[in-house]
C-alpha cells in the first residue's frame, strides 16, 4: 500500500515537472493507468483513481483499527471518534428510515465512510479524489437506485408503481403529474451522483487555480492566493463531510421511500 | 517507476489535447466501475464483520452498565430514604423518651426536695426537743445540787445554832419544807 502511494505521488511529481508553467486546473482529475488489466475483455486497469479508492478503504480501516485497539468501557479519544461515527450514521438511519432501516445499516455506514474518506484523502497534496470522478459517484448512485427500486418492488410488488401516482390528486391532473413523478424518480441517481462529483470537481479546481497563482505570481502577489488556498482547504474539508452526509441522507430517503412509499 | 511516470505524463498530455473534463474520458469507466464496486464490497465486508459488531458490543455493554448503575442509584436512594425515615422515627422516639425522663427527673427532684424539707423539719424539731430536754435535765441537776448543798449548809447552820446534830433525813425534810414555803411565797408573789 505504501508503495502504491509512493508510485502515485511519483507519477504526479513527474507530471508536474514535465509540464510547462501554464494553468491546468483539471490536471488533478486526470486518470492515469498504472497497471493495465483486463477481465473478460473489459478494461479493469489499476489507475490512480483505483489506488486512492483503496487508500480511502485502508484509511477507514486504520481509523477504526485505532478506534478499537484499546477498547474499553471508558472510551479513549479514538474510540470516542469511532463510536460517534457509528452513532451518527445510526442516528441518520433511525431518523429517516426508522426501525426497519437497521437491516441496511451496514450498507449506509459503509457508504458514508467510503465517500467521506475518498473526499478527505483527496485533499492530501499529490493525491487523487475518486469521488471527483462522475463514473465513481455514478456507480454508487446507480447501485443505490437499482437497489432501492428492486427493494420497492420486492416489498410492495406492483403496488410500488403507485409511488408515481400522488394521492389525493384530481384525475385530470394525473397525465401531467405521473410523468413528472417518473422523471423526478429517474433523476434521483443523476442528481445524487452529479452533486457529489460536481462539488468535488469544483472545489479541487478552485484549489488548483489558487495553487497555480501562488506558484507563479511574484512574492508580493502570491500571498493572496496562498492565503485563500489555506482557507479554501479548510472549506474543502468541511465540504467533504457535508457531501458525504448529504449522500448518506439522500440514500436513506430513497431507502425509506422504497420501504414505506412516502 | 520511471516508465509509469512517463506513461502518466503521456496520458496527461493526451487528455489535454482531447479537451474537456478528464472525468468524461470513457476509456477509464469500466475499470473505475469495477474497482468502485469491489472496493465498496470489500469495505462493506470489513466494516460489517470487524468494525460494527465490536462497536455495537461496546455501546450495548455501556448502555447496560448505565442502566444497571441507574437501577443501583435508585435502590440506594430508596435505601437512604428508608434509613432517613427510620432515623427520624428513632429521633422522635428518643426525643419523647428524653422529655419523659426529664419530667420524671423533675418530679423526682420535687419529691426529694419535699422529703428533704420534711426530714429537716423533723430533725430540727427532734433536736429542739432534745435540747429542751437537756436544759430541763441540767436545770434539775442544778436544782438537786443546790438542794443538797443547801441541806448541808442548813445542817451545819442548825448544828451551830441548836448545838445538836440534825440527821440527814430531818434536814432533807426541813429543806423541802423550806423550799415549798419559798415556792409558795413565790407563787404568792406572782399572783
Amino acid at each position: 500500500m505504501i508503495q502504491m502511494i509512493a508510485t502515485a505521488m511519483a507519477a504526479e511529481t513527474a507530471y508536474a515537472a514535465g509540464a510547462a508553467p501554464k494553468m491546468d486546473p483539471l490536471h488533478h482529475f486526470q486518470v492515469v493507468k498504472y497497471v493495465p488489466l483486463e477481465l473478460f475483455g473489459y478494461d479493469i486497469s489499476i489507475s490512480n483513481s483505483v489506488v486512492w479508492m483503496w487508500i480511502a478503504v485502508a484509511a477507514v480501516m486504520t481509523f477504526f483499527h485505532y478506534g478499537l485497539r484499546d477498547k474499553g468501557r471508558v472510551p479513549g479519544r479514538m474510540q470516542s471518534l469511532a463510536e460517534s461515527g457509528l452513532l451518527f450514521v445510526r442516528g441518520v438511519v433511525k431518523e429517516i428510515v426508522g426501525a426497519e432501516g437497521a437491516r441496511f445499516f451496514p450498507l449506509i455506514f459503509t457508504l458514508f465512510f467510503f465517500v467521506l474518506f475518498c473526499n478527505l484523502v483527496g485533499l492530501i497534496p499529490g493525491s487523487f479524489t475518486a469521488t471527483s470522478q462522475l463514473v465513481v459517484t455514478g456507480t454508487l448512485a446507480g447501485a443505490i437506485f437499482i437497489f432501492c427500486t428492486l427493494l420497492g418492488f420486492y416489498k410492495h410488488g406492483a403496488h410500488y408503481l403507485k409511488f408515481f401516482v400522488p394521492s389525493g390528486l384530481p384525475v385530470a391532473l394525473l397525465p401531467l403529474m405521473v410523468p413528472i413523478e417518473i422523471i423526478s424518480y429517474l433523476a434521483r441517481p443523476v442528481s445524487l451522483s452529479v452533486r457529489l462529483f460536481a462539488n468535488m470537481t469544483a472545489g479541487h479546481t478552485v484549489l488548483a487555480v489558487l495553487f497555480f497563482f501562488t506558484a507563479t505570481l511574484p512574492w508580493f502577489g502570491a500571498w493572496l492566493p496562498f492565503g485563500f488556498s489555506v482557507v479554501f482547504t479548510a472549506v474543502e474539508i468541511f465540504i467533504g463531510f457535508i457531501q458525504a452526509y448529504i449522500f448518506t441522507i439522500l440514500t436513506c430517503v430513497y431507502l425509506n421511500d422504497a420501504l414505506h412509499m412516502h | 517507476m520511471i516508465s509509469i511516470a512517463q506513461a502518466a505524463v503521456s496520458a496527461g498530455e493526451h487528455a489535454q489535447s482531447s479537451g474537456g473534463l478528464p472525468q468524461f474520458d470513457a476509456s477509464t469507466f469500466s475499470s473505475q466501475i469495477f474497482w468502485t464496486v469491489v472496493s465498496f464490497a470489500v469495505l462493506l465486508y470489513l466494516l460489517k464483520n470487524y468494525v460494527i459488531p465490536p462497536i455495537n458490543d461496546i455501546l450495548d455493554a455501556r448502555g447496560k452498565e448505565i442502566a444497571e448503575d441507574l437501577e443501583k442509584a435508585k435502590k440506594a436512594r430508596e435505601d437512604s430514604e428508608s434509613t432517613l425515615a427510620k432515623y427520624r422515627q428513632e429521633l422522635a422516639a428518643a426525643r419523647q423518651e428524653a422529655s419523659r425522663i426529664l419530667d420524671q427527673a423533675r418530679a423526682e427532684s420535687n419529691r426529694l426536695t419535699e422529703a428533704a424539707k420534711i426530714d429537716l423539719e423533723q430533725d430540727l424539731a427532734k433536736r429542739k426537743s432534745a435540747a429542751l430536754e437537756e436544759i430541763e435535765q441540767a436545770k434539775r441537776t442544778a436544782m438537786n445540787e443546790i438542794k443538797s448543798s443547801a441541806v448541808e449548809v442548813a445542817m451545819e447552820a442548825a448544828e451551830k445554832l441548836i448545838g445538836k446534830s440534825v440527821t440527814k433525813t430531818d434536814a432533807n425534810k426541813m429543806v423541802e419544807q423550806a423550799i415549798a414555803d419559798l415556792e409558795k411565797d413565790q407563787m404568792r408573789a406572782f399572783h
